[in-house]
């Protein structure tokens, strides 16, 4: 279980004046509004903002399932296609996404069997390996409408870890667990993403999870989406449940808050307030 | 051994309620006839037994040619309405002609065209075969179009994301999830070939369970009209049965889609 998985080739996100238009019916709608973001490679990077603020859409933006309307995204230099196409991204969605007539075992080896068994993306964890990482042990053969909704998505996790993607993209992954299960596989994705070496973008909704788990977070506003106030988070790694206890850890929470809400006594900018950087 | 030995347990287990209806249904018919209840056309069960019982030949030599009259027209309908549907999913322009050329051909009155398609085709098994087709098509086209569409957004930018080629996401996505929507398609549409051999056989046949009703309806002989009836039955049913058998082997994960038309 300890063996060092295959590292990720490093790639960083950049980010730059990128924007997001929908047309519906009536007036367009602008999800993104000149977006810049700038994730080293290896970093692990938090989004944090208000329902409809565009964080999802930013996700989808940088994993090519959808093509932005103005401003471009470059991966370790690669568009966002030719990294999807080197099989360098993982993404776990909201929502377990598993294929109902596949066993747990059969819906995490997915990847293989697209990608081919003997794929160099391949992650040196076997199977049983990922199933014990996420404690589906003796559900292996189970299909997913026999999981509960946590299992499942415990599922997914394992699922985006088969493969060593290089920038591992992550839609509020843990927002359907329960509070035990989501501390724990926090920590053990801050473990395997140590070991690889991939970056990481988290969408979440939980200031203490953006904080807990990331080098910087990005705070968003929403309608349009921009992103408002970057926090970087200068906590020593490896981090584990203690540190949430310490000052700094409160520290860093209380700037995410802020840049969230707005400083109320100090008359900082209030979410949703056009803020004119440009 | 044991797997289907199972599967028999569970196809007794969800057989016997209607069997056992069944049963009473027929008891309560034979009793009514015997206290004169029914009315001197309704024979009693015991009498359309009989009919099987005297005249055996009359059941085979009708039951086999309608039998294999309707599974031809019915995979000849499979192959066209699948292949017809693939189309329509894979190339959107040519979506709703497709879908409204079948509407239209699932309006058409057999009864009427049969004997059209007596008069351009000749009076062979062609006509049954044809109109069994005709008859059959929709369910299965209906069925293929919304299955093949069943894998939700998410699904399919998971495949995408994994940089799945079309044939890896046609093979490990699209069509997994159109079984349950193609077998639903497949069983609404086996008994639809058969009333539709049979409507046929009216037009013009010297065999076939339809040919018999009709001499049957015309020599006032009610127990083989009724005989007939129930050969009827027997054969739609068991089309939709081994439908159903099949898709309960092989869909273990999900039960009973819905078709929308």
């Amino acid at each position: 279980m300890q063996a060092p998985p295959v590292a990720a080739v490093p790639r960083d996100i950049k980010i730059e004046q990128l924007s997001m238009v929908f047309y519906g019916r009536g007036e367009p709608v602008i999800a993104l509004d000149k977006i810049d973001m700038n994730v080293a490679a290896g970093q692990f990077a938090a989004i944090i903002g208000p329902s409809g603020c565009g964080k999802s859409t930013l996700l989808r933006l940088v994993a090519d399932i959808m093509q932005p309307f103005a401003g471009s995204i470059s991966l370790g230099g690669e568009s966002p296609r030719l990294a999807r196409h080197a099989h360098s991204l993982g993404f776990v969605f909201q929502s377990p996404t598993l294929l109902p007539w596949r066993s747990v075992k059969q819906n995490i080896e997915l990847p293989l069997d697209v990608v081919g068994r003997g794929s160099s993306k391949r992650s040196t964890r076997t199977t049983k390996d990922l199933i014990d990482l996420v404690g589906l042990n003796g559900f292996e053969d189970a299909l997913p409408h026999q999981l509960s909704g946590g299992m499942q998505q415990r599922v997914a996790i394992a699922r985006a870890l088969v493969l060593t993607p290089d920038i591992l993209l992550l839609d509020e992954p843990f927002g359907a667990l329960d509070e035990i299960t989501r501390q724990r596989m926090n920590l053990e994705l801050l473990r395997i993403w140590a070991e690889s070496g991939t970056t990481a973008l988290l969408v979440t909704h939980s200031i203490a999870e953006a904080v807990f788990m990331s080098d910087r977070v990005y705070v968003m506003s929403a309608r349009p989406g921009r992103v408002t106030t970057i926090i970087d988070v200068p906590l020593p790694r490896p981090r584990g449940l203690a540190m949430m206890r310490t000052p700094e850890f409160f520290d860093c929470v209380n700037r995410v808050r802020d840049g969230l809400f707005g400083n109320e006594q100090g008359g900082a900018p209030a979410r949703g307030e056009p803020i004119e950087a440009y | 051994m044991t797997a289907a030995l199972a599967a028999s347990h569970k196809i007794a287990r969800a057989s016997w309620r209607p069997l056992l209806t069944g049963a009473v249904l027929i008891g309560l018919a034979e009793a009514a006839k015997h206290a004169n209840l029914l009315p001197v056309f309704v024979p009693s069960p015991s009498e359309v037994v009989m009919e099987i019982w005297n005249s055996p030949r009359l059941v085979t030599e009708n039951l086999a040619p309608t039998a294999w009259k309707s599974a031809m027209g019915y995979f000849i309908a499979a192959a066209i309405a699948m292949t017809a549907g693939s189309i329509a999913v894979s190339v959107r322009a040519v979506y709703g002609p497709i879908y409204n050329f079948g509407v239209i051909i699932h309006s058409i009155p057999i009864i009427a065209t049969a004997p059209l398609l007596a008069l351009w085709l000749g009076t062979g098994p062609q006509v049954q075969i044809a109109i069994a087709a005709l008859a059959s098509q929709f369910p299965m086209l209906v069925g293929t179009m919304q299955g093949l569409q069943a894998a939700d957004a998410r699904q399919r930018e998971l495949m995408h994301v994994l940089s799945a080629s079309r044939v890896q996401t046609l093979w490990m996505l699209l069509i997994p999830s159109a079984l349950p929507y193609l077998f639903a398609g497949l069983k609404i549409a086996a008994p639809s070939a058969v009333l539709g051999a049979i409507t046929a056989e009216w037009a013009g046949a010297d065999r076939g369970v339809g040919a018999m009703m009709l001499y049957a309806l015309f020599s006032y002989d009610t127990p083989k009209v009724w005989l007939s009836v129930f050969l009827t039955c027997f054969l739609a049913a068991a089309g939709f049965g081994i439908w159903a058998l099949i898709e309960r082997l092989v869909v273990t994960w999900q039960r009973d889609v819905e078709i929308a038309d």
